[in-house]
């Protein structure tokens, strides 16, 4: 059940390492051109994103003072290595994936969790009071998003009977329009909770560019940067293709997977044009008044159904 | 500006570089949180020596010196001027002349006031407004542009008169830019009035109620999105505003959806007199013969600009220059106004609080007096003082 | 209370062009009115200086060889120049106009902005004083 392919393969070249980079940063480019298109203008050019991550790996990376320098150097890199390995258990690409154990369904998005973690402990690192703004507002939007978003992906799992994303993906092959008929406030809350995990707009307030200047990234340049832009790129690509998997009938083949991703990210970028930023608090009251409480119903939803043996 | 105090308060800069300012400001919010409790602003970041810089040159070269104080409202700042300089001169211009002058300042206020839309629109993180309205301010910019010749800065105004005429050509051409324009503000007056998630953004933030804009002295769409009735327009009638009046836009909410109301509603009426005077244009000559040199007298001239009441109080000794030129722009007025509200509100709010007055930095520094710290005799410098301070403080 | 309120206006936006103007590829014309470079016809001036004296931003410099035979050449800094058009309405012989067409103007060294306005021969001879002073030859207006 394991991708035949060497693990230093797996590792480095396909499923992670160089294709979940240079794909990620193609997903920013076709986002940033879709919103581009909704707002009647001409987006960046194909190779935007990749000339961006060039230009700031080439820029010095000033540590400000009172740092921890060890800290300051080390979180970017603990951020993308955690993207990079939650892309081990993932579905990617049509292929089964490279690395499979019961109960990775929660590593995985625990690994994707990590690099808000990462954000928030650099912007506390710092003594720039925009960083420790931006990185109270991450961690506050942590807490009211995390647990809705874990209750939906839970759906497909509670009712594939398993915790291994495997087992979920090969369920939902079988059963998908099954999935979607009945859990299709999982599958709202899941793809609203992806764009906060990311903080697209309209959940940016941790990066408001007006407000904070770039909250907890404020005071990192060169390296750092480059390295959290790339770690939020992967984290778009593994989101997506984990609620693709689940929820859209999981994914057999690479064409399946390209159309599968590009609609829902399609669907994330007219959500992401329509909205207004919400301030943070207006974040954490409609996350745990609705987000929780809709999540809350699903799941007892589909836990009546499965007593009554309908699934 | 890295004061950590003991009881855990922070102070938060904005500016003189921040995102959310489009020019050099200096604020310092005191916040506990994420709730501001105290605030000081800064200003005298763009400071350009214009006022002094007039007494050196005739009044024929601070027309232009003066429009380019600022460049939204540079044609408000050029017409004040030139009626100032008329009243000094006890030169009447022709009716067609003002009227033209009216149909241009109306045309700047559609153009302020759709700028004014988009940027309030990013700062509140609403990037979809922001594009669309600026696309849409692009129709006013070319019926600018067709007019008078330049898209800002359009030195439609000569001393006496304007340039440039309103052929039958460039009437249709007004015509349907304002049909579609109309179009489109309807459009986004549903879109702020209704939008739940920008409501939330606009909604009971920045609230400055009736007595404190009366007090403050707010002037413009600030203290009429209040309730206060202060229009120039309709006070002293200037140009042509006798014959082609506008309604007041008043509305009671105080807060800054307020703000958007009254000047999404002024586009409207600002439409309505445009459409007005093209269709009524008097007959006449553009320009009158205005004499190089202005004997001594004094006047002031009081326009209303986008922003609010533009006050000029002009000077001249007999030569071609003049003696004294005194600009008191409105977003002077408007800063305290925006140091009162911001206590109570989240930090989040303090981008928009500071857009919903229209803040125009260009426009707020004058200052010719240098004081000295001692205690001395203060007096009054020369140009070429002014320029070597300049050039030593940057050196 | 609607969310998403701008919904018909983005979703239409997915099937028309970008408003975007494509230029350089793509060039509007001008207005007719527009101001761009300024023109200097020798043949009707009077070296009356006025649009010397109005300039605001001193741009403009007239060289008088021979007043009553028109030998007069326009120094004329394109650089200074705030295109205001002042200079035009001041004329009242009609030497000035500013081409609408020809905006064009950015260079990355001084001598494209400096023009010399006039008949060939007195150009000529006004570079040539110019040169023996050991000042640049500028770009021909």
């Amino acid at each position: 059940m394991n991708l035949s392919i060497s693990p230093l393969l797996a590792l480095l070249i396909f499923p992670g390492g160089l294709f979940i980079l240079f794909v990620g940063l193609a997903y920013e480019w076709v986002d940033r051109k879709l919103i581009a298109q909704l707002q009647n203008r001409i987006g960046p050019r194909w190779f935007q994103p990749l000339a961006d991550i060039v230009k700031i790996l080439a820029k010095e990376e000033i540590t400000p003072d009172g740092v921890s320098p060890a800290l300051f150097n080390a979180l970017p890199v603990a951020a993308l290595a955690a993207v990079l390995t939650a892309a081990l258990y993932v579905p990617m690409a049509g292929m089964q994936p490279s690395f499979s154990f019961r109960g990775d369904l929660i590593v995985t998005l625990y690994l994707l969790s990590m690099i808000t973690i990462c954000i928030g402990l650099a912007g506390v690192n710092t003594i720039d009071r925009f960083s420790v703004l931006g990185a109270t507002r991450t961690l506050t939007q942590l807490f009211s998003y995390e647990a809705p978003f874990l209750l939906a992906l839970l759906g497909p799992a509670i009712v594939a009977g398993s915790w291994q994303i495997s087992d979920i993906s090969a369920y939902a092959r079988g059963h998908w329009g099954l999935i979607l008929l009945t859990q299709p406030i999982s599958f709202i809350v899941a793809l609203i909770g992806l764009m906060g995990k990311l903080e697209l707009p309209p959940f940016d307030a941790p990066e408001a560019e007006t407000e904070i200047v770039s909250g907890a990234m404020t005071e990192y340049s060169g390296r750092g940067l480059a390295l959290f832009h790339v770690a939020r790129d992967a984290e778009l690509l593994i989101g997506l293709t984990l609620i693709a998997t689940f929820f859209l009938g999981g994914i057999a083949n690479p064409i399946e997977f390209l159309l599968k991703t590009l609609g829902l990210l399609l669907v994330m970028a007219i959500l992401q044009a329509l909205f207004a930023r919400l301030r943070i608090d207006q974040t954490v009251g409609m996350w745990w008044r609705f987000g929780s409480i809709l999540a809350l119903v699903q799941i007892l939803v589909l836990v009546i159904l499965k007593s009554i043996g309908v699934l | 500006m890295a004061n950590q105090t003991k009881t855990e308060k922070f102070i938060i800069p904005i500016g003189p570089q921040h995102p959310a300012l489009k020019e050099p400001g200096h604020f310092e919010f005191t916040v506990d949180g994420e709730i501001v409790t105290g605030a000081t602003a800064r200003l005298g970041y763009v400071h350009r020596g214009i006022e002094k810089g007039c007494e050196e040159r005739n009044y024929i070269q601070d027309l232009y010196l003066l429009e380019r104080i600022c460049g939204i409202c540079s044609h408000v700042h050029a017409t004040a001027y030139a009626l100032g300089v008329e009243k000094l001169a006890n030169v009447t211009v022709t009716p067609r002349a003002q009227a033209i002058r009216q149909v241009v300042a109306e045309l700047e206020r559609i153009h302020s006031h759709m700028l004014w839309l988009g940027v309030a629109a990013h700062e509140a993180g609403f990037e979809t407004l922001f594009m669309y309205s600026w696309r849409d301010r692009e129709t006013v910019m070319d019926l600018l542009e067709g007019l008078t010749g330049n898209r800002v800065h359009y030195s439609a105004n000569v001393l006496g008169g304007v340039k440039c005429d309103i052929t039958p050509e460039q009437r249709d051409a007004i015509l349907r830019g304002l049909d579609y324009l109309d179009e489109r503000m309807q459009y986004y007056m549903n879109v702020v009035t209704s939008d739940e998630t920008f409501l939330g953004r606009t909604r009971g933030v920045g609230v400055l109620t009736y007595e404190q804009a009366e007090t403050l002295g707010s002037v413009g769409p600030t203290a009429r999105a209040s309730g206060v009735t202060r229009d120039i327009r309709l006070e002293s009638p200037y140009l042509v505003y006798s014959e082609f009046p506008v309604k007041v836009i008043l509305d009671d909410g105080c807060d800054l959806l307020a703000r958007f109301v009254v000047r999404i509603k002024e586009l409207f009426e600002s439409s309505r007199v445009i459409r007005l005077i093209v269709d009524n244009l008097p007959a006449g000559e553009l320009t009158v013969r205005m004499p190089r040199r202005i004997p001594e007298n004094e006047a002031v001239s009081r326009v209303e600009a986008p922003r609010g009441e533009l006050f000029y109080y002009l000077k001249s000794n007999g030569t071609d220059m003049p003696e004294r030129i005194k600009v008191r722009t409105p977003s002077i007025c408007n800063w305290s106004s925006v140091v009162v509200t911001a206590i109570g509100h989240k930090l989040a709010d303090i981008p928009m609080i500071l857009a919903g007055i229209d803040p125009c930095f260009s426009c707020s520094d004058r200052s010719v007096q240098i004081c000295s710290a001692s205690g001395g005799v203060s007096k009054i410098w020369t140009w070429e003082q002014l320029r070597q301070y300049g050039i030593e403080y940057y050196r | 209370m609607k969310i998403g309120s701008m919904f018909g206006n983005v979703i239409q936006s997915l099937f028309k062009k970008p408003v975007t103007e494509m230029y350089p590829f793509v060039k509007k014309s001008s207005p007719e009115r527009y101001r761009g470079q300024l023109f200097f016809d020798p043949s009707r001036c009077t070296a009356c200086q006025l649009c010397v004296k109005d300039c605001p931003a001193e741009a403009l410099e007239l060289i008088v060889i021979d007043r009553a035979a028109k030998k007069i050449v326009m120094h004329y800094q394109a650089d200074r120049c705030t295109f205001c058009g002042q200079c035009v309405v001041d004329c009242k012989f009609d030497c000035l106009n500013m081409d609408s067409q020809r905006w064009e103007l950015a260079a990355t060294r001084k001598e494209p902005f400096t023009f010399f306005y006039g008949n060939e021969a007195d150009v000529q001879s006004i570079l040539a004083s110019a040169a023996q002073g050991g000042a640049q030859p500028p770009a021909q207006g």
